[in-house]
Order: C-alpha cells, then sequence, then structure tokens
C-alpha cells in the first residue's frame, strides 16, 4: 500500500462506528507490512525479534517498540525531512535526549483526536467555552498535546475560548475574570490542561482565597501527570480539589491518557471513582503485557501497557510503554510508572552500579 | 500459616506477626515474620548474651565444632524433616528451580561439615585452642581469642543458605548471635536454628533469629545499641543507613552487593576445550539467576585461540538454552522482569546499530547474552541469566575495564594456563579483586575462604593478651618462689 491509500483506509477505519475484531486485525497487519517496508530500523528490531510481516498472522504478535527506542531509533516510513510535523518528547529523561514522532501528514491525527474528543469529552455539547492551561502551537511547534489542544479549541471551543498561560505562567487575572463570567453567564466553562499546571493553579488560587463555581455541565480535562514538574498528589484529593476549587463535580472531571508516541488518546468517564477506568476508540487497542516476554499477563493482573495505535501509521502502531496498568472490563486501569524492583539478591542491581560508576 | 524466626525464652502468642507473601508462580505460601516490640527486643539480646556466656563459651571450640557437623549432617539426609522442609519451601519462596535448590543445598551444606570446619578454624587460628584458654604466642606472652558475646547479623538476598557462612563463624567463636532474616529468604536461618536447637539443647538459648521491616529504624536502632559487633549484608545504601545507628564502640563488618565477571584465556578456547568452558560459564550464570555476589556479570575473552570470542559467546547461548530445559529461571515479577527487559531494550538498540555488537536471546527473554567486539568498561548485566561477553586482544585489557569499580569487586572466575593465572591473578588483586575460582566455580567458593578477602573468624574476636611481663613478675609472687 502507498501512503495515500493507507491514509485513505485509515480516515475510513476512524470513521466508521465500531470495528470488528478480523477488520481491526487486517489493518493492523497491513499497517506493519507497511511499516516494516518502509521503515529500516524497524524491519531490523523485528528480524531480531524474529519477527516477519509474513509470520505475523495476529496483531498481538506484532513486536512492540520500547518508547525509549523513539530516542535511539528513526522510526519513520516517510523521509524525516519531509514530515509535515514530528512531535518530539519533553526529553526529561535520557540526557535530554528527545523521542521523536514523524508524521508525513497531520490528516490521520487530526481525525483520531477529533472523532474521539467528541465523543468522550463534548459528548452531545457541539462546542463549550474553554480555557487552556498550557501554551499554544506557535510556543510549543513539537508538542503532540499542544496541538491536541489547539484541535479541541478549533473544533469544540467557542469564539471566546482563550490560552490562559503565558510566558510568565498562569495569566492569573484572566482566569479569574473567565472563571467569574462564566459564573455569571451560566454557560457551561471548559478547563483543559496539563495535570500539573491545575496544582500549580489551585495553588495559587488558594493563596489568594479564591474559588469558583462553575455552571452545570461545565467540564474539566488534565492529561500527563505531575512529571516532576508540581508536587504529586493522590488521584483522590487531585479531583477532590478540583471539584471543591472550580465547582465541576468529579464524574465531569476527565483525565485524558496521550503519549507523543502515538497518535490517539484513551480517556475515562469521569473521575468520581480512582483510578478510573480508561479506553480508547475502535482503532486502538491496548493489552497488559510482561515487559520481558511480550505476553498478556492474566486478566486483573498488573502489567506492562503496550498500545497497538493504528493512527501511528508512519512510525509504528505498536509500542511498548513504561506505564503500569490492569486490563479490566470495558478497558484498563493506568497505575503509573513501572517501578523496578528492589535488588534481592547481593549481587549490584544495574542502578546502584551506574550509581558506583557516577562516583 | 508457617511462622519463620527462632525465640528462645519468647512465647509466639507475645509476639505481634506479620505476614510475608510468596507468589513466584508455582504454588503461593504465606510466612508469619516476629515483629518484637522494643521491650522484647532488649530481654531477648540480654537472654541471649547470658546463655552465651553461660553455656557456649564453656564448650571447647572443637564441641561446637561437632555440633555444627552433627546439624550439618542431618541437614546433608534427604530424609531428615528439616531437609525436607527446606527442600519443600526454599523453591517457593525464592522461585528457584527445585532441582538446582536441592543440588546447591548439598554442594554448599558439605563445606561445613567437620573437616572443613576445622580448615575453616586453621585458616584464621595458627592455633585454634586460643578459642578456648590462654595459648603460647611465638613473640612470647600468651592470648586468648574472645567472640563478642552478643553478635548481630543482618543478612540479606534470596540465595539460599547465605547466612550459614556468618552464623556458624559466631557460633565458633562463642558468641550469642542474633540474626535478622531477609524478607527475600527467610527459610533457611529458621530451620537451622531449630535443628540446632533440637540437637543440643544445652545451647539453645545461645542464638535467635529474628525479623524486623527493612528502614525500620526503630527496631533496627534496639538490636543495634545491644550488638557488640554487627555483621551486615546489603546495598550501599542501606548499610550506610545501619552505620548510623551503630554504637562508637562497636565493630560494623559491611558486606556491600558486590561485582564478578570471569575471563577467558585464548588457552581456554580450542574446539575441544572451548564448549567445556562455555558449559562452565553458563553455569556460572544460571546458579541462582546470578543473584549472588560471586555471580558473573560478564566474561572477557582473548582473541586468538580457535574459537573466536563471538563464537564463545554463542556457544554461552547454546548452554544457556540448554540449562533453561534442565533448571528453569524463577518467575520473575512484573517489577523483574521490566529491569530485566530494560537492560535488554537497551542492548538491543546498540546491537541494531552496530554490527560489533551482538544480542542472542531467548525468544521468551529467559537469558540473554550481549556479545561486544570491544570490552569498553566493566558493564553490569541484567541480572537473571542475562550477561555480556567481550573480546579483549591481551588478558591485561580487562584491567582498565574493571578499573573504576576497584570497592566493588569480589570473584573472578579464571581459565588461563598456570602462568597465565598467575599473572593476571596478581594484577587484578591490585585492582581489588578478592577471589579467584575456576570458572564453572563461581558461585562455590570453598570451605574457609576469605569473604570479600576478610577473616571470617578473626575479624569477630578480640584477644586478650598476657604479656611476658605479667608472667616473668607473676613468677615472684608463686608460693615456690625463693
Amino acid at each position: 500500500m502507498t501512503q495515500d491509500e493507507i491514509v485513505r483506509a485509515l480516515l475510513d477505519f476512524i470513521a466508521a462506528d465500531d470495528a470488528s475484531d478480523d477488520a481491526f486485525n487486517e489493518m493492523a497487519l497491513a499497517l506493519f507490512a507497511y511499516q516494516t517496508a518502509h521503515n529500516e530500523p524497524y524491519r531490523k528490531f523485528c528480524r531480531q525479534r524474529g519477527k516477519t510481516a509474513r509470520t505475523v498472522k495476529r496483531w498481538q504478535d506484532i513486536p512492540a517498540v520500547p518508547i525509549s527506542a523513539f530516542k535511539d531509533l528513526t522510526l519513520s516510513c516517510c523521509d524525516p525531512d519531509d514530515a509535515e510535523r514530528v512531535f518530539m518528547t519533553s526529553g526529561t529523561t535520557q540526557g535530554g535526549v528527545r523521542g521523536k514522532s514523524y508524521h508525513p501528514t497531520l490528516a490521520v491525527y487530526d481525525a483520531s483526536m477529533i472523532a474521539n474528543f467528541q465523543h468522550r469529552f463534548m459528548e452531545e455539547t457541539p462546542r463549550i467555552r474553554m480555557g487552556i492551561l498550557f501554551p499554544d502551537e506557535t510556543a510549543m511547534p513539537n508538542s503532540s498535546l499542544a496541538h491536541y489542544l489547539a484541535l479541541a479549541k478549533e473544533h469544540f471551543g467557542t469564539e471566546d475560548s482563550h490560552y490562559l498561560l503565558t510566558g510568565d505562567g498562569i495569566d492569573q487575572v484572566r482566569l479569574l475574570t473567565e472563571l467569574a463570567l462564566a459564573e455569571t453567564s451560566g454557560e457551561p466553562y471548559a478547563l483543559l490542561g496539563a495535570s500539573y499546571s491545575f496544582v500549580h493553579l489551585m495553588d495559587e488560587m488558594a493563596a489568594l482565597g479564591e474559588s469558583a463555581a462553575l455552571p452545570d455541565g461545565s467540564r474539566i480535562l488534565d492529561t500527563g501527570g505531575f512529571k516532576g514538574q508540581s508536587r504529586e498528589l493522590e488521584p483522590d484529593e487531585f479531583y477532590n480539589r478540583l471539584s471543591s476549587f472550580f465547582g465541576v463535580p468529579r464524574e465531569s472531571c476527565i483525565n485524558m491518557y496521550g503519549m507523543t508516541e502515538l497518535s490517539t488518546q484513551f480517556y475515562d468517564w469521569g473521575n468520581a471513582a480512582c483510578p478510573s477506568v480508561k479506553s480508547g476508540p475502535h482503532w486502538i487497542r491496548t493489552r497488559a503485557v510482561n515487559p520481558l516476554t511480550g505476553q498478556d499477563v492474566p486478566k486483573g493482573e498488573i502489567g506492562v501497557l503496550a498500545h497497538c495505535d493504528l493512527a501511528h501509521f508512519n512510525i509504528v502502531s505498536t509500542i511498548l510503554t513504561e506505564d503500569a496498568g490492569v486490563e479490566v472490563d470495558h478497558g484498563f486501569l493506568l497505575l503509573g510508572r513501572a517501578d523496578g524492583a528492589e535488588a534481592q539478591g547481593c549481587s549490584m542491581a544495574v542502578a546502584e552500579f551506574l550509581k558506583a560508576a557516577g562516583g | 500459616m508457617i511462622r519463620a524466626g527462632y525465640l528462645p525464652g519468647i512465647a509466639d502468642d507475645a509476639v505481634g506477626w506479620q505476614t510475608l507473601s510468596f507468589d513466584r508462580g508455582g504454588p503461593a505460601l504465606e510466612i508469619a515474620v516476629p515483629d518484637l516490640a522494643a521491650g522484647q527486643i532488649g530481654s531477648l539480646c540480654g537472654n541471649v548474651r547470658q546463655a552465651a556466656r553461660d553455656r557456649l563459651k564453656t564448650l571447647p571450640v572443637a564441641r561446637i565444632a561437632d555440633i555444627v557437623d552433627r546439624a550439618v549432617a542431618r541437614l546433608l539426609d534427604r530424609k531428615d524433616p528439616y531437609r525436607q522442609q527446606m527442600e519443600e519451601l526454599l523453591p517457593v519462596v525464592t522461585g528457584y528451580d527445585a532441582e538446582m535448590v536441592r543440588l546447591g543445598l548439598t554442594e554448599y551444606l558439605k563445606t561445613f561439615r567437620k573437616p572443613q570446619l576445622t580448615r575453616f578454624l586453621a585458616e584464621d587460628f595458627p592455633n585454634p585452642s586460643c578459642l578456648d584458654g590462654f595459648q603460647p604466642l611465638a613473640k612470647g606472652g600468651f592470648a586468648r581469642a574472645h567472640g563478642p558475646d552478643c553478635l548481630l547479623h543482618v543478612w540479606a538476598g534470596n540465595v539460599p543458605g547465605l547466612p550459614l557462612w556468618s552464623l556458624v563463624s559466631g557460633l565458633l567463636v562463642k558468641a550469642g548471635n542474633i540474626g535478622k532474616i531477609p524478607s527475600a529468604e527467610p527459610v533457611f536461618a529458621t530451620l537451622f536454628a531449630r535443628l540446632l536447637a533440637e540437637i543440643e539443647p544445652d545451647i539453645a538459648d545461645c542464638f535467635a533469629v529474628v525479623w524486623w521491616k527493612g528502614g525500620d529504624a526503630e527496631s533496627e536502632k534496639s538490636f543495634l545499641t545491644q550488638a557488640d559487633t554487627i555483621i551486615a549484608y546489603g546495598g550501599n545504601e542501606s548499610l550506610a543507613a545501619l552505620r548510623q545507628n551503630v554504637p562508637v564502640t562497636a565493630r560494623f563488618l559491611a558486606h556491600g552487593h558486590k561485582v564478578s565477571f570471569g575471563i577467558v584465556s585464548k588457552a581456554a578456547l580450542d574446539t575441544r576445550k572451548a564448549s567445556e568452558t562455555a558449559r562452565k560459564a553458563a553455569w556460572d550464570i544460571v546458579r541462582y539467576d546470578q543473584q549472588g555476589c560471586y555471580s558473573p556479570h560478564m566474561f572477557f575473552v582473548e582473541r586468538g585461540g580457535k574459537v573466536e570470542p563471538r563464537n564463545f559467546a554463542r556457544y554461552v547461548a547454546g548452554e544457556l538454552a540448554a540449562f533453561q530445559h534442565r533448571f528453569p529461571n524463577r518467575a520473575l515479577s512484573i517489577a523483574e522482569a521490566g529491569d530485566v527487559a530494560a537492560w535488554r531494550q537497551a542492548e538491543e538498540m546498540k546491537a541494531l546499530g552496530n554490527a560489533a555488537a551482538e544480542l542472542m536471546s531467548d525468544p521468551d527473554g529467559a537469558w540473554s547474552v550481549v556479545y561486544d567486539d570491544s570490552a569498553g568498561t566493566l558493564a553490569p548485566s541484567g541480572l537473571n541469566r542475562t550477561i555480556r561477553i567481550a573480546a579483549i586482544d591481551r588478558l591485561d585489557d580487562a584491567i582498565p575495564a574493571i578499573a573504576p569499580y576497584k570497592p566493588f569487586l569480589q570473584t573472578v572466575g579464571v581459565a588461563a594456563a598456570p602462568e597465565d593465572l598467575f599473572h593476571i591473578s596478581s594484577r587484578l588483586g591490585e585492582a581489588g579483586v578478592t577471589r579467584i575460582s575456576a570458572i564453572g566455580r563461581m558461585t562455590a567458593p570453598e570451605a574457609g575462604w576469605h569473604h570479600d578477602g576478610r577473616f571470617s573468624l578473626l575479624d569477630l574476636v578480640t584477644l586478650t593478651e598476657i604479656e611476658q611481663s605479667a608472667e616473668t613478675a607473676a613468677e615472684n609472687f608463686a608460693p615456690y618462689a625463693d
């Protein structure tokens, strides 16, 4: 298949109401064949794992690329120089090396985001007034989250939606004005942004003695966790605080789980109870696996999450995350970063060794 | 539920119990471990100290060696109920293959029979009777060696039987022994203590097997303040934390985590010997899944033999695959699997961009061999049957590769001709290595070895010397003095 054919097939796939197991499998295998044909590092990686497009018959058997490999390998079917957009990870680990995802076109990414966002965040509402706690795309052209939020604003925000983050941080005055306006107008309002920005925002509001009671139908979308950018809050505490500072019930506080290494996002149906069940649309599937064997762990047991995202067609569709999770009915629970084991023996483990070498 | 620990003089129901769960893919098991209150810790240590003074210290050391020998003989008997419990419980607790545990126990326990114990004593004391009474010194005068009244062992790790080294050392120097079992393997020390008490009720109060939660500073402190001498095993961070609470007057003997590796000379790489060397190297890797301080992280292999280093790496991979059938690796927790996977992924990435490197690996991750054309520096393996094999031009090329790790080096398995063996050993010794063994014997130190280059018994004792002046002066006061 050519890139154009792939893109057309994926747009149709996304536009469909649902996908059967067979249809998903067929599309995943077609993409696997496309990616191994056009992406040499991935082909070598698969060969090293003893897998080729000819031998793999189930999407579950497609070798999952660990996300750390996005930093070492150029994973792209198109010439990276021809990419319309490159999304990069924040580069907080591995000495600032950033993992890259090359997009020859954003058509599929955008279609995936829009269809899914409408279904999971907007539901019946066509547009809502938005306040965005994140820099815009001009400030962060390589941030997939900045693009995601720009799409949200463009396709689902009313005209008077605003970015509330400036170079100096949260535009407090603007934000409080927005909240007050929403309160008096009675029109639902949506706040969207990085989880850690909400922590900073609530701390600032607490210092000012401010809080808001947003009208019915208002909602909040947070994403990305705290990443060392703010203090860590337990999920229950975080959503309790969101709810009390903005008057938005916990069931209207949606957490989005997304990654630079994917073109599709996962959502929960609110956070009345934590951890909430996350799920994605019919063009992405998730397994909880043993990271060493790549095999599914028994349902209900903790594994590491592996995603097969058909929309991530130019890079690799099947990735192994560093997130621990549990498969449950209708989705999975996200349990945070998969931690290493404590040394059980008296032989030095890698982490200790590196520390020793560093002095 | 099975209870671990051995607490002479304290009733089970007077103690708080915590539950440790073991689920290693096979049958799940729960073991209760004692969590003593501060007052109980004080009285337990006091009792053990007193009993050691009253009983153990009055026995000749040969008698103590007899008692240990009898206990070990029982454990070597596969029909003995204690041995049977060990064979049943240790694989469940540690996850190691049952047959590997059984073979390992026998091989290990054999090194604690009477002749080996005698050798153990002779290693450290030219005249072991100095543990029983004053013995003449070459320089003049007399000396007697005294073990501590209260010796605290802080054991770590999940390699079955490790506590035996220090416990037997403590008994031979007639110390009152308090041993803390590791949460990863609470079985062996418990059973050994109970067996010892059954065999020789007279000394049943001279030792105790306890537990506290790692990092429980309060319990830790209560035990540490009672001890005259502490032998502690563990990572440097936990040892540093322990040391903070060690009384200034107490002796603190620390055994941190260690790094071991192997060196194969081209002499061991002719077509016949190479496969034998590879099999033995694989055995060192397979034994207890590299959890021991003596387990290899890496092999340096000399170029120029009939079998080149890259092929040697393939031989080792083949042997690891074969061992996987006979002694399958233990089931890893998801966190452990994640660590091994992270190591393998990193190696995989390096190998992808580099023809000089190669990753050979079991599809299910049971073992991995990384071959590297250049020695670089000593690099850690991911443990659990993962090994790096690097080519060197000359044996001496291994020395700069290990230099940064001097305080952490322990065992080196060497396959080389005698002249090379002594040459490289002297360089390795300068670099910080304390034990050189044959490849295939890395994980089985011989009786009387000097763990981390130290004296197992001598480090525990204090000498009392009667100087010649006192002896001479005494003559003046003798009833027969003229």
